[in-house]
This record gives structure tokens, sequence and C-alpha cells, in this order.
């Protein structure tokens, strides 16, 4: 009876080919003229249950710096968040995480 | 001296939204007109009048991919009527309510602020509502003069003046 087991042979799984396909996406609003500061911080304490101090930070941050990242996630909860910004109204794209 | 009252508050019965019949029939009627305008405007056609309509209806069908056709693409085969029927879900809603005499649930009241910021959406971008306000054209101030005396900014600032309150009572 052997004492060691001999390494089967097994194929590469080619790790460096693999295809990362679920990279993080995130979801950006961008500044417009039109919606006002305080329904912007609405939504998205709505949308995300964030604090009215999380949510008055990223709306300042896309009226000040032109856009925020609100969410992150897999490309379905992605588009998810993206559809229910447009839904009230807001100008959300995404794209992957960088 | 009477106290003032917002227009539009929370009372242990709901959202009471407190204005004239007037107004009320108002929006209403504008509600009315973006079902018009979301049914009857995104149909496809060489129609070179209906390129208005759509263009007017650009920032309630935000791009999600611009650096993307292809996904741009299948997003909106997949999304766009989607959200066409939640608009319209919404101003049924709203409608609903505002013929009615009770106080609106959180869920109208959201209804009535989706879909009264929708029209706000298609009355900014008629108007050429920018960084630089009306007309967006600091250099052309008789251009801006004109748009804010048209009945689309009155009722621009009017529909403005209603959100606020509304986002106020919701808060």
């Amino acid at each position: 009876m052997p004492t060691t087991l001999t390494p089967a042979e097994v194929a590469d799984p080619g790790l460096d080919e693999v295809v990362d396909v679920d990279r993080p996406w995130v979801v950006i609003v961008w500044n417009d003229p039109i919606n006002l500061m305080s329904y912007v911080t609405f939504v998205l304490q709505k949308l995300f249950g964030y604090s009215l101090e999380k949510a008055t930070q990223l709306m300042l941050d896309v009226h000040h710096k032109g856009r925020a990242v609100v969410a992150n996630g897999s490309r379905e909860q992605a588009e998810m968040h993206v559809f229910r910004l447009h839904e009230h109204g807001l100008w959300a794209t995404m794209s992957h995480d960088e | 001296m009477s106290r003032f009252r917002a227009p539009v508050r929370r009372t242990k019965h709901g959202i009471v939204v407190a204005v004239g019949a007037e107004e009320r029939a108002l929006v209403v009627r504008l509600l009315g007109e973006l079902r018009a305008l979301l049914t009857e405007g995104l149909t496809e056609g060489a129609d070179p009048e209906q390129a208005d309509e759509t263009a007017l209806l650009r920032r309630l069908f935000p791009v999600v991919h611009p650096d993307d056709p292809e996904a741009e693409a299948e997003y909106q085969r997949l999304m766009r009527d989607e959200l066409v029927t939640s608009r319209l879900a919404a101003i049924d809603s709203v409608e609903g309510a505002l013929r009615s005499a009770e106080p609106l649930t959180d869920e109208q009241a959201l209804a009535l602020m989706q879909s009264i910021n929708a029209v706000r959406l298609v009355l900014g971008t008629m108007l050429g509502v920018g960084e630089h306000g009306v007309g967006d054209d600091p250099e052309q101030p008789e251009v801006v003069e004109a748009l804010e005396a048209s009945p689309e900014y009155q009722l621009y600032g009017w529909l403005s003046w209603l959100l606020e309150w509304t986002v106020r009572a919701q808060t």
C-alpha cells in the first residue's frame, strides 16, 4: 500500500484567463439645474436609507463637484438603483468601478 | 392675525394638500398632458413634429451607459417601457388622490412628487433651464426676460414651490 498519494494531473484552470464577470458597478448621480436640492436629498434618503447628513453630503457633492457615487454593487443591483433614480427624475448613470 | 399654514402638511390622517380647487384642477390637467406626452410622444416615426416632443422627454429617460452604445441599447430595450409604465401608474395615483377630498397617503404623496417633478423636468427643458437659470445665457438678457415672462416659467416656479412644500411634509 503506498504511503503517499500520487498527485493526479488536473487541467490547468487558466486563472489568468478567468473573466471578472461581475466587477462592481457604481451608480452616479449627476448635477442638473432643474432638480431641487431638498428633493434630491429626500430621494437619496428614501431609496438608499441614508441618514439626512449622508444624503445631504452626497447632494452637495453632486451640486458642487458635478457628480457623486451614490451606490455600488452588481450589474443587476446597479441597474435597479438607476431605474429607481430615474423614476424619481434624477439624472443617474452607471459604470464599472475603477 | 391668521396663523400661516403650510400648503402641504402632514396630519394624523395623512398628507393634506391645501391648495384651491383651481390649482388642483391645474395639476390634474398638467398630469394629463404629461400622460399624453409619454404615450403619444414616444412613438417612433419619421414625423419631424415628433422630434420636439422627444427632446422634451430626454430628461425623463436619461442615458444610462453614455460610453457603451451596445449596453445602452440593451438597457433601454429592457427598461424603457417599464419606466413609462411606472410614470403612468404614478400619474393615475395622483389624479385619483387629487380628485378626492381625502388626505394623501405617503405613497400617493410620493407619486405626487415624482409626477410634478416630471412636469418640471419637461418645462425646465422647454425653458432651457441651465446653470445660469432660465435660458442659461446671461449674454442674451432679452431672451431670458422673455422666457421669465412666459406662462411656462410661472408654472415652473409654482410647481417648484409645491414640490418644495411636499418634500417638507414628508421629512
